[in-house]
């Protein structure tokens, strides 16, 4: 069966590894160039001591194309599952093959297995050598921006784009058991993909462990070491009052200045109520998942996908043992 | 002996749709059968659950002495040939070899490549540049490869030039030559397959209306020519599967339990294709016309 299912996706698999070579060789270029401009940058901001607002120095280590070639990889884990998981059984329903595949002395749960086993190690691999190439090339952007979580960089690099390689891969080989057709199991894979992504990186993700909230003066703005997740950040009163929506009054980052502050508030210059709302109890506030929390959220991350792909496999073997072919 | 095929009260029904009702046949071993009956009578219904690619809904067969199953054993004994004649198209001849070779315990490449070497079929061309006879030919070479007990085609002329079909035909006889391998072949005409079958398996509306050896079916049937007269004589001892009446004379397809003594009817022998017209037009004629009592009461044994 292996053979098989190797006689039958060669040519795609050689296609699939020459795209892969042409991105890895582009990436690596740029990538060594962006290395170069940083540690260039490093030892010019060594010298005259301004490693500490490099940051904020407008400093750029790649054009902005490949910046978004690089986030553009998001899609390398789901291509497998559209291009070979859709069409694994939709395409032999559709032609009919599965009437010769499957009437062979060998069990549909084993055609389903092997061929499944295989695209799902050839959709890791490529997700994984994607994504891999895409972390290192990533080490000094990350480091000078302190990107690292946010999302369009946490879901590029890591361990992740393995967990949704495999999520794609057995969405695309369901929805081909169960709609039994090949480009209605590609809307469906593309939709659910996406629609899931988007889910998990925008209303889940920041989820994942509790958040920390920190409480700042006003007078000593706060920011978390490394690259973290912020999830809320603004100002609380000394009785939990927050912003509010504008409605016109004298307010500062959206929170109603007191009586006892309006004449600082009177001047055009915003920051000016700053010390007086901070003698008044005012404080800032920052929820956010801190710099440590990287890894475990990529393993919480993959899990969910890992786990959802499993039953998403499960539901296609049970279809193909089930249903008449 | 028990027969390569039992079947009893074999039924598929979809939502909405019965495509196979009752199905009760039997086939003996080495037996070239044609599964005739007009399009949608259920032949394909029956070969699939044969083949078991689809599961009964209701009553039960028995292929090779066990129920079609989706195991491997089972299937290393069946060769089943879809009515699309299904290949893959970007994959060679050579290629379809290698994969029956990898997924089947008794494969025979050779002969597979020495069948297409004959029909000079190229093994290095993509099926889907082959034409259609070459297509059939190749999967049948395929399904042969298999060295199955019993071997089931759907419709497998239908896409065939009648030189091609010849040539099909004259394969799958030789195929079967050997004795111990039993064809089901079906067809929408018993004219295509009258040549090579010895048993023959009709069905219609979902319903079996014969299941016997053709030189029975032959020997008991015979058409009786007649002065317009009334036939409730001849039904009290013989069947009258078709009755047609004309101003002036009666002709009867009728299946005899004995001599015909009335001198009045001329006795003729049927042909194999005649018989299964006038069993499917007395089907059509109507569930509760006379003849329609003929059903089933002809199936060579069974019930």
């Amino acid at each position: 069966m292996t053979w098989v299912t190797w006689r039958q996706y060669r040519y795609q698999g050689a296609l699939a590894a020459a795209l892969l070579a042409v991105l890895a060789v582009v990436l690596l270029l740029t990538g060594l160039h962006a290395a170069n401009a940083w540690h260039s940058a490093l030892s010019g901001c060594a010298k005259n001591g301004t490693c500490g607002s490099l940051g904020g120095s407008g400093l750029s280590l790649s054009s902005p194309t490949f910046l978004t070639l690089v986030v553009a990889t998001s899609a390398v884990p789901l291509l497998p599952g559209l291009f070979w998981g859709a069409p694994m059984v939709a395409s032999e329903l559709e032609a009919g093959t599965h009437q010769f595949a499957w009437t062979q002395s060998i069990t549909r749960r084993r055609w389903l297995a092997v061929r499944a086993a295989w695209l799902l190690l050839a959709a890791v691999v490529l997700s994984g050598i994607v994504s891999a190439v895409v972390t290192w090339w990533s080490g000094p952007d990350n480091a000078l921006n302190a990107d690292a979580f946010l999302a369009n960089h946490f879901d590029i690099t890591g361990i992740v784009p393995a967990g949704y390689a495999l999520f794609a891969m057995a969405l695309g080989i369901c929805a081909g058991a169960l709609l039994r057709r090949t480009v209605p199991a590609l809307a469906v894979t593309l939709a659910g993909f996406t629609g899931l992504r988007a889910l998990t990186a925008l209303w889940l993700r920041p989820h994942y462990l509790s958040p920390v909230t920190v409480y700042y003066k006003l007078t000593a703005p706060f920011s978390p070491a490394g690259s973290y997740l912020g999830i809320a950040q603004g100002i609380i009163g000394p009785h939990g009052q927050t912003a509010v929506p504008n409605n016109g009054a004298p307010s500062y980052d959206g929170v109603p200045i007191p009586a006892a502050c309006l004449h600082a508030a009177a001047t055009p210059n915003p920051q000016a109520p700053v010390p007086c709302l901070a003698a008044h109890g005012y404080h800032g506030y920052l929820t956010y998942q801190p710099a440590s929390r990287f890894w475990a959220f990529q393993g919480i991350e993959t899990g969910i996908f890992v786990v959802l792909a499993a039953a998403l496999l499960a539901v296609a073997f049970w279809v193909l043992q089930r249903r008449d072919a | 002996m028990k027969p390569v095929i039992e079947t009893s009260g074999l039924t598929k029904r979809y939502r909405r749709v019965t495509a196979l009702n009752d199905c009760t046949i039997s086939v003996p071993e080495g037996r070239i059968s044609a599964l005739v009956g007009p399009n949608g009578a259920g032949k394909t219904t029956l070969l699939r659950l044969l083949a078991g690619l689809a599961a009964p809904t209701g009553g039960r067969a028995e292929v090779l002495g066990r129920p079609p199953r989706k195991d491997p054993a089972y299937l290393a004994e069946i060769g089943f040939l879809a009515q699309e004649i299904p290949l893959y198209r970007r994959l060679t001849a050579e290629d379809h070899i290698g994969i029956g070779a990898h997924l089947n315990p008794r494969w025979d490449g050779k002969l597979a490549r020495e069948r297409l070497a004959g029909l000079k079929i190229p093994l290095d061309r993509p099926a889907g540049r082959l034409s259609g006879g070459q297509r059939a030919q190749l999967a049948l070479a395929l399904t042969l490869a298999k060295r199955p007990r019993l071997l089931l085609l759907d419709e497998p002329l239908a896409a065939l030039d009648p030189l091609a079909r010849r040539d099909f035909l004259a394969a799958l006889a030789e195929a079967a030559a050997g004795g111990d391998l039993t064809i089901v072949l079906s067809s929408h005409l018993i004219a295509d397959t009258e040549r090579v079958c010895d048993h023959l398996i009709l069905l219609a509306e979902s319903q079996v209306q014969l299941c016997a050896d053709t030189e029975s079916l032959l020997a008991q049937h015979r058409i009786l020519t007649g002065p317009r007269k009334d036939t409730t004589g001849i039904a009290r001892t013989h069947v009258i599967v078709r009755e047609d009446t004309t101003a002036r004379q009666t002709t009867l397809l009728a299946r005899l339990n004995g001599p015909v003594i009335d001198p009045a009817w001329t006795v003729d022998e049927p042909n194999l294709e005649e018989i299964v017209l006038a069993y499917m037009s007395a089907d059509q004629a109507g569930h509760n016309a006379g003849p329609a009592g003929a059903r089933l009461s002809a199936v060579g044994g069974g019930r």
